[in-house]
């Protein structure tokens, strides 16, 4: 297809200079159509006009989620983790109590599986020149469950909840350093300002599903979030036992599309193996989540369905900086070296995850610098840098880790490589509880360890993973990485809103993480969801929410 | 009964104080290792868990003595209703599964003693002690895969719907308690076979038979009461596991008793929801042991006697 310059010049003319350096970017060939559309959502261009802007590019249309519709009136049963508390959107930090909260509510905008943000409560948004302040227009005519309009006041109520650092609020950690109790301002009913500490580029993600507290919440509410479910979406719950389960029923009064099953079920399992059986057996539709090391037994079920995301979930294992044996950067590269991916990512992810580079830049995220060179293993260079560092004859030490998942066997698979080099590692497993501990320095396995591995979960965007685990003043430093060099850098990536300023200070931040290795990032394992036969529109996202509005059973 | 109370108050002390060994805070177990810190002490403080330990401790015992069980941290609800719905799912899972395997396990170990080191005895025994072997998550998945997934007679999870009659609820009931039984059953017919073969051998069988009195009663009033005196004490120690030690069965049944309870409140440090899912649990205990030996005294009239006198 040819490049329709007069389209371009058309919809350039009403663009902000950062929206028509990124259609520049798309029509030059310097930034893909998927980085084109990621980012454009990002700065607040709705889908259409990414769409227009693609098809006046010369590429095809914007890609889009829908699919052909199914019919409506099923009841959809899931198997979940059983929350584990009291519901309550403020302090949740548990994906069973996320999911249901969800179920109920709606965010701004959510972050969907291809990384796209896509509007809900907020119709559009942009930021200022410098990223400071970012405006996000309200959409009209959407109701609470309990009746009210949502609006303005309910959504600076919303963050000031969850920025308010005497609250509970789980999500104070997100806002640190980026939002203040006090600065989400109403302009008017329809229009919200937030006003950011810092310069930020990717702060829409923080007001998307990828921050999963921030369910818009009416002014009102006070806690006791059980009684109420209070939400917009598309299903009011019908009831929740703890520990039992939940059902919700179609909102009549939605203010889109009306969800197309009629009821939704939930049941909460606290182990994975159960839910297995239950979807084998027939007595649930959907897994919301597995991984794959448990799901092995459903991969290859023709009766079972797999939904794979591409995700950034990922195990760091950390490396203490500031302590032998590894304070020397050559001996951490050396241990980076004697690990081999493809056997990680082949055999222990069975193929469900994408290698890593020894850094939080995954290969899905928009701004990663894939130019950078893949490190792979090398048990001849590892060997040359141990003898460099005065390491040859190798060493003795603890790799402590989580017993999470296929983390334990992450931790045996490592233990095996290292021993190449000369690297003995005692494993010691600890249970989550165990090895988070106070999570404050000094009081934590995690963050005290000299090695250890601790299991993330994915994020729409890098910039948690870059600032609280590896700045030097992160509150997760558990390698003790300081770097004055790459705190700048983090800094001028967190704050860049330009796509292609965000992708040249992301290929330095590689490279300098490459050279002094505080962390390996090895693999990033897709986020999978299992469906039992027939069972079509199911929606989940790699945070852990399922979005059912859509869902149907042959 | 003294005894009891002061028992339940030191395993109250005991529970508290192994409490705050376990590593990390409430506020931390329920914001998560990811939250800001600030978050997690204003949560400590609304919990309450911040005042010294002395003073968590008497604010839930003079409570409890007045038969409040106080409000769970995690759930943040009161813990009675809880427990009670808990104990009672525990109550009849125990009660289903000692129903099935009390008389025939009795009878297991009857049958293998009356036919000793024939193949009957040998397939009882043998059978018995390899199922029991078996830790009950293998028997578990294998009974749900049979069962539940290719036969699809059966429901994997025990949860029964809502409003369940009776019927419906021991259908559901029937799946979990099958690896119990496979659990138990070698366990009891074990004690009542080498109870009945010491009664078998002894000078009152002897002379009971030789003053020419039939077989049938020889068993009945002889044997079996004096043989099943030890089966009984073993079966009174079982209720403990039965009723609050069944996590795996539990998790993999998705079933709420009071053991995946109690395990849920030690991993969330929910220090109420724990006291009194551990004290319900020693109180049945001790209730089950007083059972026991009233049992025995019915069964062995020297004791009976003996106390009388």
């Amino acid at each position: 297809m040819k490049t329709n310059y007069r389209i371009l010049d058309l919809i350039r003319r009403d663009r902000a200079p950062l929206e028509s350096h990124l259609i520049d970017g798309l029509v030059d060939g310097r930034v893909s159509r998927r980085d084109f559309v990621r980012h454009g959502s990002l700065l607040g261009l709705s889908l259409p006009l990414l769409g227009r802007i693609g098809m006046a590019a010369g590429f095809g249309a914007a890609p889009s989620l829908a699919r052909a519709q199914g019919a409506p009136g099923a009841t959809i049963r899931v198997a979940c983790y059983a929350p584990a508390g009291a519901i309550d959107p403020v302090t949740n930090a548990d994906g069973g109590g996320y999911l249901m909260v969800q179920q109920v509510g709606e965010f701004l905008c959510i972050d969907g599986p291809d990384l796209v943000l896509r509007p809900v409560l907020a119709e559009s948004w942009k930021p200022n020149d410098k990223g400071t302040v970012w405006t996000f227009k309200l959409r009209k005519g959407v109701k609470f469950h309990s009746g009210g309009e949502m609006r303005a006041d309910d959504v600076v109520a919303t963050f000031d909840r969850l920025a308010d650092p005497a609250g509970s609020s789980n999500a104070l950690s997100v806002f640190k350093g980026v939002l203040q109790k006090g600065a989400t301002k109403k302009i008017d009913d329809y229009t919200v300002e937030f006003h950011l500490d810092a310069p930020n580029g990717n702060f829409p993600y923080m007001v998307s599903s990828d921050n999963y507290n921030a369910i818009i919440l009416p002014a009102s509410y006070k806690g006791d979030y059980e009684k109420s479910f209070d939400g917009t979406g598309p299903f009011k719950r019908e009831n929740y036992t703890p520990k039992v389960g939940a059902s919700f029923v179609r909102n009549e009064d939605y203010w889109g599309e009306k969800a197309l099953p009629d009821r939704t079920e939930f049941t909460f399992f606290a182990d994975i193996q159960p839910q297995i059986l239950g979807l084998q057996g027939g007595q649930v539709d959907i897994i919301n989540q597995l991984s794959g090391l448990t799901s092995i037994g459903l991969l290859n079920d023709p009766n079972v369905g797999i939904i794979s995301l591409k995700a950034t979930t990922n195990r760091q294992v950390h490396m203490r900086c500031d302590s032998d044996p590894f304070k020397d950067p050559r001996v951490r590269r050396a241990l980076a070296l004697s690990i081999d991916r493809d056997k990680v990512v082949a055999g222990l992810l069975k193929g469900r995850a994408s290698m890593g580079n020894d850094s939080p830049f995954a290969p899905v995220y928009p701004s990663s610098d894939t130019s950078v060179p893949q490190r792979r293993r090398d048990i001849a260079q590892a060997k040359q840098l141990m003898e460099a560092a005065g390491a040859g004859k190798g060493f003795k030490v603890t790799l402590t880790a989580m017993s999470f998942q296929e983390i334990p066997a992450y931790a045996q698979l490592i233990q095996n490589w290292v021993k190449e080099i000369g690297i003995e590692l005692d494993l010691n497993i600890l249970d989550e509880g165990a090895y988070y501990g106070d999570a404050v320095f000094g009081k934590s396995p995690w963050l005290d360890s000299v090695m250890g591995i601790t299991g993330y979960g994915h994020r729409g965007v890098p910039n948690v993973f870059l600032a609280a685990p590896l700045k030097s003043d992160g509150t997760w430093n558990s390698a003790h990485f300081k770097n004055e060099k790459y705190d700048m850098l983090v800094d001028s990536y967190i704050a860049a809103l330009d796509l292609e300023a965000q992708k040249a200070t992301a290929g330095k931040i590689q490279e300098l993480l490459l050279e002094e290795t505080p962390v390996l990032f090895t693999y990033f394992a897709d986020y999978l969801t299992g469906t039992a036969k027939g069972v079509t529109g199911v929606q989940p996202s790699a945070m852990g929410q399922l979005f059912l509005e859509k869902a149907s059973k042959a | 009964m003294s005894l009891s109370l002061i028992t339940l108050f030191l395993l109250s002390i005991m529970v508290f104080l192994g409490g705050q060994v376990l590593p990390g805070n409430v506020g931390r177990a329920i914001l998560g290792p990811f939250a800001d810190q600030r978050a997690v002490d204003a949560l400590n403080h609304t919990l309450g868990v911040d005042r010294p330990l002395l003073a968590q401790y008497w604010g839930w015992i003079s409570n409890f003595v007045q038969g409040d069980m106080g409000t769970s941290y995690i759930f943040r609800s009161p813990v009675a209703p809880f427990v009670i719905d808990a104990l009672g799912n525990s109550m009849k899972l125990a009660a289903v599964a000692f129903v099935l395997v009390v008389p025939i396990g009795i009878l297991g170990g009857v049958v293998a003693a009356l036919n000793l080191n024939r193949p009957l005895d040998r397939i009882i025994s043998l059978g018995g002690l390899s199922v029991t072997v078996l830790p009950e998550f293998v028997t578990g998945i294998i009974l749900i895969l049979i069962f539940g997934v290719w036969l699809r007679w059966l429901p994997i999870a025990a949860a029964w719907p809502k409003g369940a009659g009776f019927f419906t609820q021991l259908y559901y009931l029937i799946l979990p308690s099958l690896p119990l039984f496979l659990v138990l059953f070698g366990y009891i017919a074990r004690m009542a076979r080498s109870g009945m073969i010491e009664a078998l051998d002894s000078d009152y069988t002897r002379t009971a038979v030789l003053k020419g009195l039939p077989w049938r009663t020889v068993i009945w009033r002889h044997v079996l009461r004096n043989a099943l005196l030890p089966t009984v004490t073993v079966i009174a120690t079982q209720t403990g596991y039965l009723i609050g030690g069944l996590v795996v069965i539990e998790t993999l049944f998705r079933y709420q008793g009071i053991g995946s309870l109690i395990f849920t409140a030690a991993r969330g440090k929910d220090f109420p929801m724990l006291e009194a899912g551990i004290l319900t649990i020693g109180i049945v205990y001790a209730v089950a042991t007083l059972m026991a030996d009233f049992l025995y005294s019915v069964l062995n009239p020297r004791i009976r006697l003996g106390a009388e006198q």
